[in-house]
């Protein structure tokens, strides 16, 4: 079983890490050459014409226009000058197969794509998401305690249903991400389905709760009711309402 | 092989000290030689309730601090040639017990006494953790009442987690059983107070003995004398029950050991009163 202090620390974090697609306004720019001074002057022009409007800006080079750039060294070069200018260079685009490994010797990343980015469409096209790396898939981690949970104790099934062979006592809270299952009287808190899992449920013997929830809606001891049935129960979510209901 | 009994509880109250005191006395009348610890430092109780307040020279902080030997410090009751009571320090506070200290001063205990018992301060901070850290097995003490009951639970989810054997992590625990005291029969049936079924369902450990509410334990701490040398009140007589089953005895559980089935005109007599 989990010891109080442990499992106290998992909830506070809650997991480890999480995955979620994420969209970025960037700005692109499109070289039409090579990176020669010219390209500089006109380059400081402009940023003195908005002077701290691009600070530290998540920056594309677009190199449509710009076949011929394609050595490591140089985009090494070009990647130092923008950013000693506070622009956060990270990629390219619209590059040749070349230019990406090149892009890729000088650590930047090479985005797909070469779309016409026109100016006012700057926000929602710029730098598309990185495509994040597929979810390693999640091993289903339940959790079995075969014994009581304590008054003062946690215990948290992160990845999966918690089982408990036994009763939880008032002033205990026992979470898991997936169902919750008590062979026993539930007299403390449950929380099921506690990353967004609509469907998670509570199942217990006989129901005594502080408080129950799912998916984050909840509900305490104090309206759950006189008519509540309080024997082989299990509690699920209905749209917004957090049912309780007689298996029998 | 001498054991280390912790007695605890978590709720403030309850009877600790008065049961550490009576099992001390019992476990020493049952001729094991016993030494009974106050853990309360800064609120010194067991030696008053042991009646040995007036012969305390050096206490349980001194032989940590190293300021003195444990031999000066235990002192020997004048009653039971087996008992032993090491008290505590009323200046100083919990911040004096030290792990280190504590697994010393038990490990030379082991060495001499059969039995070790320790008497937990409430709450469940350094003074109460230290008490049940090196503990082989646990008296909890509990009232027939639901804040009582919820604080037992709690301090049982310590004993399984925050000990020297918890901590082994091979399975080990301490063995912990139920004392209930300031248990009132009358009261129970009548619902004004937790049944024994209704306790023992909440906790799920087994149950050492009931101590009946009786006006000899008041008496009895008053006197500086265990209850349990009171061989006539019933509260004497279930704390003598319940070291039995502490020491592996099988003995009957009795709410009130010793009161005698009363006659039919008594009983009539009780009825009509």
């Amino acid at each position: 079983m989990q010891s109080g202090k442990s499992a106290a620390q998992t909830v506070a974090t809650v997991k480890p890490l999480q995955i979620r697609g994420r969209t970025f306004t960037a700005i692109a720019l499109h070289l039409t050459g090579r990176p020669d001074r010219t390209f500089f002057e006109a380059l400081e022009a402009r940023l003195n014409q908005t002077p701290l409007f691009f600070d530290n800006a998540p920056l594309v080079i677009d190199l449509e226009q710009a076949a011929g750039l394609d050595s490591a060294q140089e985009l090494m070069h070009l990647t130092a000058e923008l950013r000693r200018r506070k622009l956060s260079v990270f990629g390219i685009q619209s590059g040749t197969p070349a230019q990406a490994r090149a892009a890729a010797e000088a650590g930047l990343i090479s985005l797909p794509g070469g779309r016409d980015a026109a100016l006012e469409r700057v926000s929602r096209q710029g730098s598309r998401p990185v495509p994040a790396a597929p979810p390693a898939p999640k091993e289903p981690a339940n959790l079995m305690i075969n014994q009581p949970v304590r008054s003062g104790q946690t215990v948290f099934a992160d990845r999966g249903d918690l089982i408990v062979v036994g009763s939880v006592s008032s002033g205990a809270e026992v979470i898991a991400a997936g169902n919750i299952h008590i062979y026993g009287r539930l007299r403390g808190r449950a929380l099921a389905g506690v990353n967004g899992d609509t469907s998670a449920r509570i199942f217990c013997h006989a129901l005594d709760a502080e408080l129950l929830a799912i998916a984050g809606l909840y509900r305490t001891s104090e309206n759950l009711g006189a008519d509540t049935p309080r024997q082989y129960v299990q509690v699920h979510l209905q749209g917004e309402v957090l049912r309780i209901e007689s298996l029998k | 092989m001498s054991k280390v009994i912790v007695v605890t509880s978590g709720k403030g109250g309850v009877g600790k000290t008065t049961s550490s005191a009576a099992i001390g006395a019992g476990l020493a009348m049952r001729g094991h030689k016993t030494v009974v610890i106050d853990f309360d430092v800064g609120l010194r109780n067991l030696d008053m309730i042991m009646g040995c307040e007036r012969r305390v020279v050096f206490d349980f902080i001194n032989v940590i601090q190293g300021d003195a030997k444990l031999k000066q410090a235990l002192i020997k009751d004048r009653r039971l040639e087996n008992l032993h009571v090491l008290p505590t320090s009323q200046t100083r506070d919990k911040d004096a017990l030290t792990t280190e200290g504590v697994k010393k001063v038990l490990d030379e205990l082991r060495e001499e006494f059969d039995y070790i018992v320790c008497d937990s301060p409430a709450g469940i901070e350094r003074g109460a953790h230290l008490a049940m850290y090196y503990a082989d097995e646990a008296v909890v003490v509990t009232n027939p009442e639901v804040s009582s009951v919820r604080d037992s639970d709690r301090v049982l989810g310590l004993l399984n987690s925050k000990t020297a054997l918890a901590e082994k992590g091979d399975g080990s625990a301490v063995k912990a059983q139920l004392l209930l005291t300031r248990f009132d029969q009358n009261r129970s049936a009548n619902g004004e107070m937790m049944s024994v079924e209704d306790v023992l369902e909440i906790l799920a450990i087994p149950l050492l003995g009931i101590i009946p509410e009786s006006t000899s334990v008041l008496k009895a701490s008053n006197e500086g004398t265990p209850v349990s040398l009171d061989e006539k009140s019933p509260a004497g007589k279930a704390y003598m029950d319940a070291v039995g089953r502490l020491v592996g005895e099988q003995i009957e559980m009795r709410v009130n050991p010793g009161e005698q089935r009363r006659g039919f005109f008594q009983r009539l007599l009780g009825r009509t009163a």
